[in-house]
């Protein structure tokens, strides 16, 4: 049968409400007034600049969420996100300003040595599951902290700009202008919406686009998302289909690799002068444990995956007018995890309500089989 | 493990339960009796006026198809489902429960077909989890020992209470659910088909154990479709069909036969294959297959088998002598030690599994939802699964969801699965349209040759006739097909060779129109070989 769509909608609405009313309880317990929150959400939070705000965080946050996603769906969790995108970013950094290209070919290569080195650091957890039976959780969380401790190596030693060359952190050398993305301000300026002094949509958001378009095609409409999916349903199952489970396993993993190393890129291809490169700050820290909650937030569908990255960076948007109006912006954070336990219990409800519709429905349908039909003379 | 038999069987029984009312034959108290019994679900009368007397100190079985409503009802008695109409009596007493703890307070025990056992605790542990005997406020393990000896010695149930569960086999595992229950004071155990999961030997012990049981005064209800079991180990059976009550025989009376009549209500198909459609053309061949184990020790032994276009060739075999191992050669998901394999002319012996499938090598495995179908997932795409790089399923790279689904609503019809949709997940089906589902998806993508594990196991006997006929319906058609299976009338009837496996080994070649059951079971055991009763 269908799905029953109100059912399925109705799930993260309540979740969403449930999450509100903690939030609600939590802020009038420590002695401040919901209202005004609220108040500074709709007042605030809809405005261009913070509208902008929200679509250029939530991009890193959808990468992070898909590349966790591609693991959930065969049941891997590649908990080395966070490792990968960091060791790409400055690989592809660094590499990025090394080399002249003309533009568009540029911001290829920057985008290709990411990808590639994600995937690259991804199939060693990969290989040591599908070779030596290493659980990938164990590996991965472990690459995390040699991949930190390799990149601050690697920076250090080769990969860093002349010491003064910049203000601020220890980095990479700026990238040239043509390997660094666009921004979005002329074409949507034309669109006929008038952005305000100092706000930069950055096209990095298309390439958050892409890997969404390309996630849900490879997942649900190839032969090669099917045997994924039916390897994370049932490894035996997929096995007697004539998938081979442990190449399966690497190349998922190199998959999720691939598009985790294109996480941390927005600030490093920025379009703003000096801040066109790696260092500590333009490449935060955390998103490949973001990418987990907001996996879990889209139940790993494309569409949802969406959602859960503009709701977070939302969250994140709007800890700056809170803050100006004195009030308490860890908020954010705590409607940010209540709305993941929220979604988690909220589809696991509907779950078994659907289960127990569709087993009732069948019963209907099928039982008891009259005597007659069942016995050919 | 020591037997003693004499213990006061009293001491366990929980006070207050032989209280004399409706009487049976002899004069005894029923220990259960149900009466008119109806259970209605929205728009289906899973249980329409069923009656049920079970004397005590008896082995009672419950015999009817999939959905005859044995489960329904045995729900009910354990107060798990509540009966719009109807009494339960229980030693006397009317009774109404109002959840299982009401039932065990009245001696009703169940143990679940699917054990619930938790892996990383004792089996002393376990028989007390939920029920944990209390001294001082403390859990009295001391006590629980002292009653779990007691109990294993008068019900001659030989486990011991300080091994973990997870190193404990099927058999032992089941003692441990019977001991929970008895623990809790039971003096009724309802057991839902407990020899599902036991292989024969392990049959045989719960056979003995549960004959101790009933002499020390245990009443037992025992839920089966395995009707030669039945026989064997009742006393009393009652047969369920449509909801409802058919009969009540006494084990002596009635044969195996004349029961699955009264399971289906009308007479039995059987599974002979008439006019011989086997022709010279070698479909399937192996020679001298190997497989070992990783300490070098062979599973399957040098063994040679050749299938012709249109045979049917049938391994007989006490389940364990190598019949996994030799399926999961046959579809590469073992590494063979020595020997060839080849399909259709074609030597396979190193091609991967997609190769072989996509050669035409049809599946069917002995445990559909482990190696068949994909639960969660709805039954278009099971249909697709070991079929996903073939036609219609497979556009290029590309899955061709509509052909797919086309695909599958001509499998549901043609096959006769019973679903609504084609959308529902392929876990909602009953046993018997999962595996007519898969046997449909199998022959629709026109295999060469087929291997066909247990293809009727665990079904109702309507789907089993079915799923029989389409076999010989695609042996006419040219099928190669190894048929592995436990049923040894099936064995017989369908097959056109009949083989035997034995340690690894092929022992035996057999004529099946000459063949009895019982010859057949010798050469099983290996008996024949020896060349004599061993």
């Amino acid at each position: 049968m269908k799905k029953n769509w109100k059912l399925q909608a109705a799930a993260p609405i309540l979740a969403l409400v449930g999450a509100a009313v903690i939030a609600g309880i939590i802020l009038a317990a420590t002695g401040n007034d919901p209202g005004d929150v609220l108040q500074v959400i709709v007042d605030d939070g809809f405005e261009t600049r913070r509208v902008v705000d929200t679509l250029n965080r939530a991009a890193p946050y959808y990468i992070a969420g898909v590349a966790v996603a591609i693991g959930f769906k065969m049941t891997l969790f590649n908990i080395g996100v966070e490792g990968q995108y960091r060791l790409a970013a400055l690989v592809a950094a660094w590499a990025g300003a090394s080399v002249n290209l003309p533009a568009p070919l540029h911001v290829l290569f920057i985008l290709m040595v990411a990808v590639i080195t994600g995937a690259a650091w991804a199939a060693i957890p990969g290989l040591l599951r599908a070779t030596r039976g290493v659980h990938e959780v164990i590996s991965s969380i472990m690459l995390n902290s040699i991949a930190l401790g390799l990149g601050a190596f690697l920076l250090h030693r080769w990969f860093r700009a002349p010491a003064g060359e910049y203000p601020g952190a220890v980095g990479t050398e700026v990238l040239p202008t043509p390997g660094r993305l666009p921004l979005l301000n002329g074409l949507v300026e034309k669109l006929g919406v008038d952005l305000p002094p100092g706000t930069r949509l950055q096209s990095y958001i298309f390439i958050a686009l892409i890997i969404g378009v390309a996630y849900h095609l490879v997942i649900s409409r190839t032969r090669f998302g099917f045997d994924l999916r039916a390897s994370g349903s049932n490894p035996e199952a997929a096995e007697a289909s004539g998938v081979d489970p442990k190449r399966m396993v690497v190349v998922t993993m190199v998959l999720s690799g691939a598009v985790a190393g294109l996480i941390g890129l927005n600030n490093v291809m920025s379009n703003v002068g000096d801040q066109a490169r790696y260092t500590d700050v333009s490449v935060v820290g955390g998103l490949g444990f973001t990418g987990i909650a907001i996996a879990l937030l889209g139940r790993n569908h494309p569409v949802g995956i969406a959602l859960g990255a503009l709701l977070w960076a939302f969250m994140d948007a709007l800890q700056t007018p809170l803050s100006s109006a004195q009030l308490p912006k860890q908020i954010t954070a705590i409607l940010q995890g209540v709305a993941v336990l929220s979604v988690v219990i909220a589809y696991e409800v509907v779950r078994r309500i659907e289960q127990r519709q569709q087993a009732s429905s069948l019963r209907r349908d099928s039982e008891p089989p009259p005597a007659s039909e069942v016995a050919p003379a | 493990m020591m037997r003693l038999g004499t213990a006061v069987p009293s001491l366990i029984r929980p006070p207050g339960v032989c209280v004399p009312a409706s009487r049976i034959d002899d004069g005894s108290v029923a220990a259960v009796e149900l009466k008119g019994i109806v259970k209605r679900f929205p728009g289906v009368i899973a249980n329409d006026d069923v009656n049920l007397t079970v004397a005590p100190g008896t082995v009672h079985a419950l015999v009817g198809e999939n959905g005859a409503g044995k489960s329904t009802l045995m729900k009910i008695l354990y107060g798990m489902q509540h009966p719009d109409e109807g009494t339960i009596t229980i030693g006397g007493e009317r009774v109404e429960f109002k959840s299982p703890t009401d039932a065990i307070r009245h001696g009703i025990g169940m143990v679940h077909q699917h054990f619930m056992l938790a892996d990383n605790l004792t089996v002393l542990e376990n028989v007390i989890l939920g029920y944990e005997p209390t001294r001082f406020g403390v859990i009295d393990f001391d006590g629980a020992r002292r009653r779990i000896e007691e109990l294993t010695e008068l019900y001659g149930l030989p486990v011991e209470p300080d091994v973990r569960v997870e190193r404990l086999g099927v058999g032992d595992r089941q003692r441990v659910e019977i001991l929970k229950v008895l623990f809790r004071g039971a003096t009724t155990l309802i057991l839902d088909e407990p020899t599902a999961v036991l292989v024969p030997q392990e049959v045989d012990e719960l056979f003995d154990n549960l004959s101790d049981l009933k002499s020390q005064g245990i009443t037992i209800l025992f839920i089966s479709h395995k009707l030669d079991e039945v026989l064997t180990v009742a006393d009393d059976i009652t047969v369920m069909r449509a909801g409802t009550t058919v009969a009540a025989r006494k084990p002596a009376d009635v044969t195996s036969h004349q029961l699955a009549e009264l399971m289906v209500g009308s007479e039995l198909p059987t599974p002979e294959t008439r006019e011989s459609t086997v022709t010279d053309q070698v479909c399937l061949e192996l020679s001298g297959i190997t497989v070992c184990r990783e300490d070098g020790r062979p599973d399957v032994d040098d063994v040679s088998i050749e299938i012709h276009q249109g045979e049917i060739v049938g391994i007989a075999g006490v389940e364990g002598n190598g019949q996994t191992q030799l399926i999961a050669a046959i579809m590469g998901t073992t590494t063979t030690r020595s020997g060839s394999i080849s399909l259709d002319g074609d030597d396979i012996t190193h091609w991967p599994t997609r190769r072989r499938r996509e050669a035409g090598l049809g599946y069917v495995p002995e445990d559909r939802h482990r190696h068949g179908l994909l639960l969660d997932a709805p039954l278009w795409e099971n249909q697709i699964l070991g079929h996903q790089t073939q036609e219609p399923n497979a556009r290029g790279p590309w899955i061709d969801r509509r052909a797919a689904r086309a695909r599958t609503e001509e499998l549901v019809e043609q096959f006769d699965v019973r679903t609504p949709t084609i959308d529902v997940m392929a876990g909602a089906l009953s046993g018997g349209n999962q595996q007519k589902l898969i046997i449909g998806r199998e022959l629709m993508a026109g295999p060469v040759a087929m291997i066909a594990a247990h293809p009727t196991r665990g079904v109702d006997v309507g789907a089993q006739a079915a799923i029989w006929d389409q076999l010989r319906d695609a042996r006419h058609d040219g099928l190669a097909t190894l048929l592995i299976s436990a049923d040894l009338e099936e064995l017989i009837g369908l097959s056109d060779t009949l083989l035997v496996i034995y340690k690894g080994r092929i022992v035996a070649r057999l004529d099946p129109a000459a063949t009895s059951p019982e010859e057949l079971g010798s050469h099983m055991t290996g008996a024949a070989a020896a060349g004599g009763a061993g």
